[in-house]
């Protein structure tokens, strides 16, 4: 049974998932749940909150399964959950963001348990990379949340214009105007950082 | 193309997002001027920077977590024993027919209540009727009687 719905579309699993076809459901979630998760860690930068709105994705997935209506790709439609939970939450959270520094700070200590492991890298070229991704995560915080969610669809998810326009409900002009003002300020930011 | 003029495009060509011709034109600018070659060239330096970022794998109970949630959820909408009453409601048919159920009995209810005569309503109706018709025959528009209490303000009234 799983494997025959492991050839589906997801547009066609949503179809399942509205007939409470809970093999559909998790074949789904196993399909988008890493993209969707680093979709919100690059964003948030930290592990355990993307974890926990990357599961609330999905548990909006379930929910609208009866209404959704295969319109646009299912992947604009899951982004765009993503887009607008990440987008909230972080409205909500700026209030409290100083009593989470210090958890936040446990939470990149960890963070080697979850990145993809490198077998051919010495102890001290791990300890590196980890290193620049977090000042590249910090840098990324730094950034207005609009333009950050733009820049992270385009350079890491390689969308285009028209899809981040739809993800973020804009025109594609004013993507265009996000990207440009993002790597201006990445330029400004990231200027120390020589590879 | 001038230096401005790429300057404003540099972004959508790293991106891609010129149509060919343009995107040719950025193409040959770069070749031919240093200075927006350098500007692209730091552009492209820290568009590499952010391949730094490492991506992070979902926790082997990722989708069992979910499923703990998604439950819990559930249960919390209803109390213990009332789980059904979310099954029969998320139906849409279901809602549907009580609904319409709901709309005939209460149409025929109402008729059986106007109809009878133990509902006061007829009696408040004929009290009604009787108020109009008091209302009607004040005969506040005829003319003042001669030597009364109004006419006297009236006539002191009209000097």
């Amino acid at each position: 049974m799983t494997k025959k719905l492991d050839s589906f579309s997801s547009e066609d699993l949503m179809a399942k998932t509205a007939e409470e076809d809970e093999f559909a459901f998790e074949i789904l979630v196993r399909r988008h749940q890493a993209s969707v998760l680093n979709l919100v860690y690059r964003y948030v930068g930290d592990r355990t909150k993307a974890r926990d709105l990357a599961q609330e994705v999905f548990i909006r997935v379930w929910r609208a399964a009866k209404r959704y209506e295969p319109k646009a790709k299912f992947t604009t439609w899951i982004y765009r959950i993503t887009a607008n939970l990440c987008l909230n939450e972080l409205k909500s959270v700026k209030g409290r963001k100083l009593i989470q520094l210090e958890s936040e700070h446990e939470d990149r200590q960890n963070t080697n348990f979850e990145t993809h492991p490198n077998a051919s890298q010495s102890p001290e070229d791990l300890l590196l990379a980890e290193e620049r991704s977090r000042q590249v995560s910090d840098t990324l915080q730094t950034l207005p949340e609009n333009q950050r969610m733009a820049l992270i669809l385009k350079r890491y998810d390689n969308l285009s214009y028209d899809e981040i326009a739809k993800i973020m409900e804009c025109s594609v002009s004013a993507v265009e105007s996000l990207l440009v003002r993002a790597k201006r300020n990445l330029q400004e930011k990231l200027i120390f950082f020589e590879k | 193309m001038k230096c401005s003029q790429v300057q404003k495009r540099l972004s959508a060509f790293q991106d891609g997002e010129l149509k060919p011709q343009e995107q040719e034109g950025v193409s040959d600018h770069l070749e031919s001027c240093s200075a927006c070659r350098e500007q692209y060239a730091e552009m492209e330096k820290i568009w590499q920077a952010l391949g730094d970022l490492k991506e992070v794998l979902p926790e082997p109970g990722f989708y069992d977590q979910l499923v703990k949630k998604i439950n819990e959820r559930q249960a919390n909408l209803f109390p213990v024993g009332f789980q059904w009453l979310f099954q029969f409601f998320s139906s849409p048919w279901a809602t549907s027919t009580l609904l319409i159920v709901g709309i005939l009995i209460g149409t025929f209810l109402g008729n059986i209540l106007a109809k009878s005569e133990l509902f006061p309503f007829q009696q408040n109706q004929a009290v009604h009727s009787q108020a109009a018709i008091e209302v009607f025959s004040l005969k506040a528009f005829d003319p003042i009687p001669p030597d009364t209490l109004a006419d006297k303000y009236m006539r002191m009234a009209s000097y």
